[in-house]
């Protein structure tokens, strides 16, 4: 998803401002409500204790669910793609399972990234 | 507060890279730079903008793109119902302003932290949260900023996205610490692998939806096992 936004449109398809900034205040409405809808009404919806327990599940999930779209895309009409990235991430992983440092994992896989490609010549 | 800092500066990496990458972005999308800044003052979530640069490039309906935004955004519903508890007694305007800054990073460094807490709502994890959200607010702004004003010197070869992947998997690695968390993510992460080509990011909803499900049944599956 990042990957197809960095491509870019490169139209100057923004001038009507009107249209822009309504639409931007309404996407700011929506940050709002759904980020601050639950602080502000959540007195009126009280959750079961289960569920409500269930939920520390949520941030590792969503994490997981940013990431591997980013590491295994899909190719609209290719299917799955696999490639560099996915080494780079494993050899990162074993990094710091090895050393237990998240700023030598960040290092490490931009490294192998980098020299993986550069030795395969991509 | 100190704690918060410290706790949320591998998220900032992600949120920095993040940023950066979203400011050139929207400037490749054709937005001006005052244009690119506003919309990162106000919508303030990066992935509701990246959704939301196609449609407007585009000048798809104004309805269209409020829901695409609101679906976009519908997992921070899960995380407010998560995090009510911790704020209930504060006043709304409070609320509402620590609930609007609320971001994956943030939530994703307080819960493991204090969902077990006996006592929620306390000073202490008031400002580790206020920590987390102001230092990520200002990280997203300033390297919006910056990513709009570079716009398109930083070569695409770089990747420089990837190191979003990596800082965002240093903030989850050191939290996977039992058997059921670890189940939960990996059936996450085959569901965001089978879904991304949904639209709107439902694919993400879906993760964090099978996620929950799935890190209870395991939880009880264990308990169960370990009773007999």
């Amino acid at each position: 998803m990042v990957r197809e936004a960095l491509k870019g449109q490169g139209k100057d398809l923004m001038e009507n401002n009107a249209y822009f900034y309504t639409a931007i205040i309404l996407l700011g409405l929506c940050t709002a409500i759904c980020r601050a809808g639950y602080f502000l009404l959540g007195h009126y919806i009280p959750l079961p204790e289960g569920l409500r327990s269930a939920l520390r599940y949520a941030p590792l999930a969503a994490l997981a669910g940013i990431l591997v779209p980013e590491l295994l895309p899909w190719h609209p009409v290719d299917g799955p793609q696999v490639d560099l990235r996915l080494l780079a991430a494993a050899i990162a992983i074993g990094v710091f399972l090895w050393t237990r440092n998240g700023f030598l994992l960040i290092v490490s896989g931009m490294g192998a990234l980098w020299l993986s490609r550069w030795l395969f010549g991509l | 507060m100190r704690a918060g800092f410290q706790a949320v500066s591998p998220g900032l990496i992600a949120l920095g890279i993040w940023g950066v990458v979203t400011g050139i972005a929207m400037v490749k999308s054709g937005l001006t730079e005052t244009q690119a800044i506003m919309m990162s003052l106000l919508v303030y979530a990066g992935s509701a903008q990246l959704t939301a640069l196609p449609l407007l490039a585009a000048g798809a309906p104004i309805w269209l793109i409020f829901a695409a935004g609101i679906i976009v955004n519908l997992r921070f519903l899960i995380f407010g119902a998560a995090l009510h508890p911790f704020f209930r007694d504060l006043s709304w305007r409070k609320r509402l302003l620590l609930g609007y800054m609320n971001v994956d990073v943030s939530f994703v460094v307080f819960m493991p932290r204090f969902a077990d807490a006996s006592q929620k709502g306390t000073l202490e994890q008031h400002w580790f949260f206020i920590a987390t959200v102001l230092s990520s607010w200002t990280v997203w702004q300033v390297t919006s900023m910056v990513g709009a004003a570079l716009g398109a010197i930083v070569p695409v070869s770089w990747s420089l996205e990837f190191g979003a992947v990596l800082a965002l998997m240093a903030m989850m690695l050191p939290h996977i610490t039992s058997r059921p968390i670890l189940i939960s993510v990996i059936a996450a992460g085959i569901t965001a692998w089978l879904t991304q080509m949904w639209p709107l990011r439902l694919g993400l909803l879906a993760a964090v939806v099978v996620g929950i499900v799935v890190g209870m049944w395991s939880e009880r599956r264990l308990k169960a096992k370990v009773k007999t």
